[in-house]
C-alpha cells in the first residue's frame, strides 16, 4: 500500500468509525415540543406533554405541497404528503430529539426539542 | 489520459453518449424505492460514469457530463425542487474528485470514490441547511457520512472494474 492509500484509508475508517460511534451511543432525550417549521419559518408549535387526544393538521408548502401530520401524546408522524418522495412519510414516528423528520421538497421539518423549549402557542 | 482522436465530433459524441448512460443509470435507480428512510441517501450509480469520466476524459468533460445528467435527471424524474440538492452534492463531489485524481491512481477508485461520495454528502446536506434555513438538518450527518462510504465504496469499485475490462479489451 503506498501512504496516500494508507491516510486515506485510515481518514475514511475514523470518519465511519465516529459516525457509527456518535449514532450509538449518543443520547436521545424525549422531545416534549414539536416545532413545525415551513420554508425557514415556525408555523407550528405543540405542547406533546400536554396533550389530551391526537391532533391531525396539514401544513402547506408554498409550491403546493403539502403534508398531513399527526401529533399524539408524546410524539409525532407525517401520515401522508404529495412529495415524490415520500421519504417523511417512511419515517414513522418520533419521539425524541435525535433525527428531525425532514420534508426536503416541501421545505418542512418537524423537531422535538425536550426541557426548557418555550412553548408560543398550545393547541390540542 | 488524452485518447487517440480528439476532434470536437468525437469528443462531442463521446460526452452525448457518457451523458445517456448516466442518464438512463440515474432513471434506472430512481424507480427503486429508498432504501433508507434518510433523506439523501441513495446508490448514486449514475457516479460510476462522473468517476469514469474524470479518470479518463478529464475535468471540462467531466463537469459538462456531470452538470448535463444532474439537470436532465431532476427534469426528467419531475424532481425540480431536489435539483438545488443534487447541484450542491454535484459540485462539492467535482471540487473534491479534482484534488483525489492527483493523489490516487485508477486502481485505487475503490478508495478515491468513498472519499468524494461523503464530500458530495456533506455539500448536499450544507445545501440543505441553507434552503431550510436550520442547522436541524445536522443531525443527519453521521447517517449521511455511513452511508456515502458505503454507496461510495461500491461505485468505485464498479467504476475500477469497468476501466480495467475496458483497458483490457484495448478501448477507451
Amino acid at each position: 500500500m503506498t501512504r496516500p492509500v494508507k491516510w486515506g484509508l485510515a481518514l475514511l475508517l475514523l470518519l465511519a468509525a465516529a459516525s457509527a460511534a456518535f449514532l450509538l451511543l449518543r443520547p436521545g432525550t424525549p422531545g416534549t415540543v414539536a416545532v413545525v417549521t415551513l420554508d425557514g419559518e415556525v408555523v407550528r408549535e405543540i405542547d406533546l406533554s400536554a396533550l389530551k387526544e391526537p391532533v391531525t393538521f396539514t401544513v402547506e408548502g408554498p409550491e403546493g405541497l403539502h403534508n398531513v401530520i399527526t401529533a399524539e401524546p408524546g410524539r409525532i408522524r407525517v401520515d401522508s404528503a404529495n412529495c415524490p418522495d415520500q421519504i417523511c412519510v417512511h419515517q414513522g414516528w418520533i419521539s425524541d430529539d435525535l433525527v428531525p423528520i425532514v420534508c426536503l421538497p416541501n421545505r418542512m421539518i418537524i423537531e422535538l426539542r425536550g426541557e426548557g423549549a418555550q412553548v408560543d402557542a398550545i393547541t390540542g | 489520459m488524452p485518447s487517440r482522436d480528439d476532434s470536437p465530433a468525437r469528443r462531442l459524441t463521446r460526452c452525448a453518449l457518457l451523458t445517456a448512460i448516466a442518464l438512463t443509470i440515474f432513471m434506472a435507480e430512481a424507480q427503486l424505492p429508498p432504501p433508507v428512510p434518510i433523506p439523501g441517501v441513495k446508490l448514486g450509480l449514475a457516479n460510476i460514469v462522473t468517476v469514469y469520466a474524470m479518470y479518463l476524459l478529464g475535468p471540462g468533460d467531466t463537469l459538462m457530463i456531470l452538470f448535463a445528467r444532474v439537470f436532465l435527471g431532476a427534469v426528467f424524474s419531475g424532481q425540480m425542487s431536489t435539483l438545488l440538492y443534487s447541484l450542491g452534492g454535484g459540485a462539492a463531489c467535482y471540487l473534491s474528485m479534482l484534488v483525489l485524481r492527483r493523489i490516487f491512481t485508477k486502481r485505487q477508485l475503490w478508495l478515491c470514490s468513498p472519499m468524494a461520495a461523503v464530500c458530495h454528502n456533506l455539500g448536499q446536506l450544507a445545501v440543505a441547511a441553507g434552503v431550510m434555513r436550520t442547522w436541524a438538518v445536522l443531525a443527519y450527518l453521521p447517517y449521511l457520512v455511513l452511508a456515502a462510504v458505503c454507496a461510495g465504496t461500491f461505485t468505485g469499485l464498479c467504476a475500477q472494474f469497468l476501466i480495467a475490462q475496458l483497458e483490457k479489451s484495448g478501448k477507451k
